[in-house]
C-alpha cells in the first residue's frame, strides 16, 4: 500500500466523518471535535495501516467508535434528568439547521434523528453515504445480516412515520 | 408516464431489497418537480438523503486547524552514541584533573617559597646562623677537660720515643 498522504487521503473524508459523528452525537461542536480526533489518531498510526483495504472504512470505524464513546460519556453525565428535560427533543439548533428552509425536510431530519442509535447510524451509512452492506458491517462491527435487519426496521419505522404524517397532515 | 417501476423500487427499498444503484435511481427520480400524488409523501425522504451530503459539511477553518496540528514539526528522538553519552563525564573528569593539577602546583609553589624564606634568612643574617650552629657544639665541649699544647706535644713525643727504646 502506498504511503498515506494527509491532504489527499484523509482530509477529504472530513465531511463523511462529520456527518456520521453528527448523526450519532446530534451535536455539531462535538462532531467536529470527533472528526479532528479521528484524523489525528489515524494519522499518528499511519505506519501501521499497510494491511488496510480501505482507509475510508477504517476512518469511519474510528470516528463511529469515538462518537459512541463521547455520547455514552455525555449520557452518563446527565443521568438525573428531570421529566421536563426528558421530554425535550434533541437540540437541532445548529447553524445548519437554521439554514434548512424547507419545513418538510426539517421534519424528515427530525424523524431520522429520533430513530434509535443503531437504526440511525445504519441509515446514515446506507442512505446518505451510499455504503455497501459489507462496508457498513465492517464499520459497525456487525454481520451483514444484522445490518440488513437494522436497516429494514429503520426504514419500516420511517415509512410508518410518513404514513402518519400523510394521514394527519404536516 | 408509467411509475410502476418506481413504485416497485419503493416497495423493494422499504424491504431492503434494492441495490445501491437502484437507491440512487430513486433519489434522482425524486429530485424532479413532477412527482405523482401517490409518491409525493416520500419525495422529502429521498430529497433529504440527497441534500444531507451537501449541507452537513465542515468549512475551511477546520482544514486550517487540523493542518496546523498535523503538519507542525515533530521533535524526533536523536540517536546518541556511547561516546557522546559519556561526553559530560569526560568533561567533568577533565575539570577535576585540572583542579588537582592546579592545586598540586600551587601547594608546591607555597612550599618552595618557605624554603626560599629560610635560605634568605640564613644569607641575610649569617651571624645568627653561626650562633645557632655552634651553640650545641659548645654545650658538648663544655664537659671535656681542656688540654694544653705542651701536654698534647708530650703525649706525641712519648708515643714516638717508646718504640725507639725498643729498637735500642
Amino acid at each position: 500500500m502506498e504511503e498515506l498522504r494527509f491532504r489527499t487521503d484523509i482530509l477529504p473524508l472530513k465531511n463523511k466523518l462529520y456527518r456520521l459523528a453528527l448523526r450519532i452525537t446530534l451535536d455539531s461542536a462535538e462532531a467536529e471535535d470527533i472528526v479532528q480526533d479521528t484524523m489525528i489518531r489515524v494519522w499518528s498510526h499511519r505506519h501501521e495501516l499497510d494491511s488496510l483495504d480501505s482507509v475510508e472504512t477504517y476512518c469511519l470505524t474510528i470516528c463511529r467508535n469515538l462518537a459512541i464513546d463521547r455520547k455514552e460519556k455525555k449520557d452518563s453525565q446527565v443521568l438525573e434528568l428531570t421529566e421536563e428535560l426528558q421530554d425535550t427533543k434533541p437540540d437541532f439548533s445548529t447553524p445548519h439547521e437554521h439554514l434548512v428552509q424547507d419545513e418538510r425536510l426539517e421534519i424528515v431530519h427530525q424523524l431520522f434523528n429520533e430513530l434509535p442509535l443503531n437504526y440511525r447510524e445504519v441509515m446514515q451509512l446506507r442512505d446518505i453515504e451510499g455504503k455497501s452492506y459489507k462496508e457498513i458491517a465492517k464499520i459497525l462491527n456487525l454481520s451483514e445480516d444484522q445490518v440488513k435487519v437494522n436497516l429494514f426496521r429503520a426504514r419500516q419505522r420511517i415509512r410508518e412515520q410518513f404514513k402518519t404524517i400523510d394521514n394527519y397532515g404536516l | 408516464m408509467d411509475y410502476k417501476y418506481i413504485e416497485q423500487l419503493m416497495e423493494r427499498y422499504f424491504n431492503c431489497e434494492t441495490s445501491l444503484q437502484e437507491e440512487q435511481i430513486l433519489r434522482s427520480f425524486f429530485q424532479q418537480e413532477d412527482i405523482p400524488a401517490e409518491l409525493l409523501p416520500y419525495r422529502d425522504l429521498f430529497r433529504y438523503q440527497e441534500n444531507e451530503t451537501i449541507k452537513d459539511t465542515l468549512g475551511d477553518d477546520f482544514d486550517t486547524r487540523i493542518l496546523s496540528i498535523i503538519e507542525e514539526p515533530v521533535v524526533q528522538a536523536k540517536r546518541i552514541s556511547l561516546k557522546a553519552r559519556l561526553y559530560p563525564f569526560f568533561k567533568a573528569a577533565a575539570m577535576v584533573a585540572i583542579f588537582l593539577t592546579v592545586g598540586n602546583a600551587a601547594e608546591r609553589s607555597f612550599n618552595t617559597e618557605e624554603e626560599q624564606d629560610f635560605q634568605q634568612t640564613t644569607i641575610i643574617n649569617p651571624g645568627m646562623s653561626y650562633q645557632q650552629a655552634t651553640s650545641p657544639l659548645e654545650m658538648v665541649s663544655k664537659d671535656v677537660k681542656p688540654v694544653t699544647m705542651e701536654e698534647s706535644q708530650t703525649d706525641t713525643l712519648a708515643a714516638l720515643i717508646k718504640p725507639l727504646d725498643g729498637i735500642k
